[in-house]
């Protein structure tokens, strides 16, 4: 059998990937089957009726149409569950296609004194929706992760960060995205546009499921504790 | 010494067992270390957390190594080493057939 | 080939498709270019002095994304298949299933690459690390992957057994290429969230460079070493060993890129576990090789592809090794996310199998022109620059990783480790201008060869090359 081409075929071949896919494909994917995955719509509602909590990704939408009422009204019309979810959806679009994720994680780990830098460690059920298929963990930080991001800063902010990130980070080595505005001028960004006001909604949902949210750096007042 | 370091076999001999002992003896080290771990896990609350992925593996690997002993029982592996001789050697056939046909095609061209 | 007629009606069909060939090499050479300028734009990005700030087309994500694609499908993927139309008819003495089923394929195949490029430039990425292929693609590039099965496994299965180890890796490689790609593209997009989907996607990730770029990579040394050194690899049965490793370890080994994140943690073991028995298995095969060049290793200074072949070799230990011990989570605490992974990921990509590439092309151009080298100056040249740069950017970004690292865990502001890294982003941009001024080298040779094969067809008619 070992010698042969069938062998070669079905054992190494298909027989070696299969045992593979069952142990550490299917396994997960069977692990999580209860846990729903919920749609965006399903997410919005949830923390936007949450009695316990003050602020919602909805919040940061009504925030961004009251700021920018003009281009709002022009993108999204009105700031309603359904006009938030189609931000979020394209906002995700809008991260993958920038190749956000490749400088930023959006999970947090339980060493590296991660917790204290970031947030609560990362859960499976967070990742339990549509926005996260296909999940977008992330392998690289030359920036910050950003799954406890929203809510930390404003859309202001945001607005101003992503037109020119030195602005906000003199450090930062973020690219520029004057694309996500319109009317800009080189005093500073115009309004957001309908891909500036979705990646800011997107931003500012991440980490928004938890109950503390947002949930706001404490690295300063830790600075000089040094390694745990 | 220098007599055994000129005998290729015995250079070949010392070279082995230098570099044997430089990679096993760090790694029997590390491995026995884990393997204590391991062993000291057994007894307790983790244990079944640590024992099964192992045993799994055991498992998979005892299959494996039943369908080696079947295929060596039907006449496999008798001649294991042919392949790289034979492949060599149509090396060899395709590279002079090219040789011949670039000879040809100059012997035409000179005429 | 253009062989007058009488050659032709001896052999109806040529063995190998040697215009083919060199077309594939020059297309892998084409997107390498691409790729290297994609770098170029995100390391001048690192440290600040990126000249195209602000156009939307020349976004370094988009291009970091185009990098690495150009790497996978476009370099790596026509240069393995180029080598291949050379290598699988001359291993089974049979031409591939159908000649023009290859140059369909080739035509094809560059459709999927230009494709992609054009996708992921458009924003139409997909949200997969090493397949961001735009998802309207992926169906394009499986076709494609099934058509290359079956025009290569033609002449394997007419083959009388027991085949040669590099036809077993070829062959295992067709189907596990086809799987992998499958799984990859189709499960988390479309069925499976959140972490389940990421241990999918994990999958996918360390499948294609160990069961595509891998399998294949082995395979082509497993041929061109012997005929090069000629002498037969020293152990046919231990290399069968390594190939077993291999296929029994690799698949299960994915996991190991999502490390301490909610997977369960008994599979994030068995992923580390299974990693380090693949480096066993690896030693065995270096082990093989070491003892195939055994009393010539004074043919590895002399002959520069046997060079480029045993410096990948040993990248790949250093690699390998390195990779043993990062997957521990020890490691993993401090390097995950650090500029350690990116450093290693050069080494794997460029500094093996990017070097094996280059090597056997540097074998094989000679043949498919009919011409020597014109400059075996240059030749030295590409090697030298490629693997010094390969060297310092390795060794940088892996230092780089360690101080990032324990910025981070040292709770430092984060600006702290991009202070920390910019010196370091200096020396890798350096050492990326080496490497592309060596690939610039080598494109000169090959004009300059191709101008002086052109002009001695011009001059002996029946000795054209394969153009």
């Amino acid at each position: 059998m070992f010698e042969t081409k069938s062998g070669i075929f079905l054992i190494a071949g298909l027989g070696m990937f299969a045992l593979a896919f069952l142990s550490n494909g299917l396994v997960p994917w069977l692990m999580y089957t209860n846990l729903p995955e919920k749609t965006v719509e399903e997410l919005i509602v949830e923390q936007a009726n949450d009695p316990e909590r003050a602020r919602s990704v909805l919040t940061e939408f009504r925030d961004l149409h009251d700021r920018y009422p003009e281009a709002f009204a022009r993108y999204y019309g009105e700031p309603t569950v359904e006009s938030c979810a189609v931000a979020l959806r394209e906002g995700r679009r809008v991260y993958v296609a920038e190749g956000c994720w490749h400088c930023h994680s959006q999970f947090v780990r339980p060493v590296s004194n991660e917790e204290p830098r970031w947030g609560p460690v990362a859960r499976s059920w967070e990742f339990q929706n549509e926005l996260q298929k296909p999940v977008l963990f992330g392998t690289r930080r030359v920036g910050p992760d950003l799954s406890r991001e929203g809510g930390r800063h404003s859309n202001d902010w945001h607005v101003v960060h992503f037109f020119q990130p030195r602005w906000t980070s003199p450090d930062s080595v973020m690219p520029e995205y004057p694309w996500f505005f319109d009317g800009s001028t080189h005093e500073g960004p115009g309004a957001p546009n309908r891909r500036g006001i979705a990646i800011i909604t997107y931003m500012q949902w991440l980490g928004s499921w938890l109950k503390q949210y947002p949930h706001y750096h404490q690295t300063e007042a830790l600075w000089p504790r040094g390694i745990q | 010494m220098t007599a055994a370091l000129r005998n290729p076999t015995r250079r070949r001999l010392l070279t082995t067992a230098i570099l044997a002992a430089v990679i096993l003896v760090p790694a029997m080290l590390g491995f026995s270390k884990k393997f204590l771990e391991f062993l000291a896990l057994v007894g307790n609350e983790d244990g079944a957390f640590a024992v099964l992925p192992v045993l799994n593996y055991l498992l998979v690997s005892l299959g494996f190594v039943f369908l080696f002993g079947w295929a060596l029982l039907h006449g496999m592996f008798r001649n294991i080493e042919q392949p790289k001789f034979d492949m060599l050697a149509n090396e060899r056939r395709l590279d002079d057939e090219a040789r011949c046909e670039d000879e040809e095609a100059w012997d035409r061209e000179s005429f | 080939m253009t062989q007058d007629s009488s050659t032709a009606s001896q052999r109806a069909a040529p063995l190998v498709d040697e215009r083919l060939v060199l077309w594939y090499f020059v297309a892998a050479l084409v997107y390498f270019a691409v790729s290297l300028l994609g770098g170029l734009l995100m390391a001048a990005q690192l440290v600040h002095h990126n000249p195209l700030r602000g156009i939307e087309f020349f976004s370094p994500g988009r291009w970091r994304m185009i990098h690495t694609n150009a790497v996978a499908y476009g370099f790596i993927a026509n240069a393995f298949l180029g080598a291949l139309h050379w290598s699988i008819p001359r291993l089974t003495m049979k031409p591939v299933l159908d000649a023009r089923l290859s140059w369909f394929i080739f035509a094809a195949w560059q459709v999927v690459v230009v494709a992609t490029a054009g996708g992921i430039l458009a924003g139409q990425a997909q949200a997969l690390e090493w397949g961001e292929t735009p998802v309207w693609v992926d169906p394009l590039a499986q076709a494609g992957l099934l058509l290359v099965a079956i025009n290569f496994l033609g002449p394997i299965v007419r083959t009388p057994g027991p085949l040669y180890v590099s036809l077993w890796y070829f062959m295992a490689a067709f189907v596990w290429t086809f799987l992998t790609y499958a799984m990859g593209n189709f499960l988390p997009q479309y069925f499976v969230p959140g972490t389940g989907g990421g241990a999918i996607a994990g999958m996918f990730i360390h499948d294609l460079v160990g069961l595509f770029v891998t399998p294949i990579g082995w395979g082509l040394m497993y041929y061109f070493v012997p005929i090069l050194l000629q002498k037969p690899i020293w152990s046919h049965g231990l290399s069968l060993v390594g190939f077993w490793g291999l296929a029994f370890f690799y698949p299960l080994t994915g996991i190991h890129h999502f490390l301490y994140t909610p997977i369960p943690m008994f599979l994030q073991y068995g992923s580390v576990v299974s990693t380090i028995a693949v480096e066993f298995v690896v030693t065995t095969v270096i082990i093989n090789f070491l003892g195939t060049v055994w009393g010539s290793s004074g043919e590895v200074w002399r002959s520069l592809p046997l060079r480029w072949f045993y410096t990948g070799m040993l990248f790949y230990f250093v690699t390998c090794l390195q990779c043993a011990l990062q997957v521990t989570l020890t490691f993993q605490a401090l390097i995950h996310f650090t500029d350690w992974v990116v450093g290693h990921a050069h080494l794997v990509m460029f500094g093996v199998f990017g070097f094996w590439i280059l090597g056997y092309m540097t074998y094989l151009f000679p043949r498919l022109l009919r011409t020597d080298w014109v400059s075996p100056a240059l030749c030295e040249w590409h090697f030298g620059l490629s693997a010094g740069g390969m060297l310092v950017m390795f060794t940088d970004l892996v230092l780089a990783g360690i101080f990032q690292g324990f910025s981070w865990a040292a709770l430092l502001p984060w600006e702290d480790s991009l202070r920390t890294s910019i010196p370091f982003w200096y020396v890798r941009l350096a050492s990326g201008l080496a490497i592309i001024v060596g690939q610039v080298c080598f494109a000169v040779n090959i004009w300059w060869t191709y101008q002086a094969a052109r002009r001695r067809a011009a001059a002996e008619p029946t000795l054209a090359p394969a153009e």
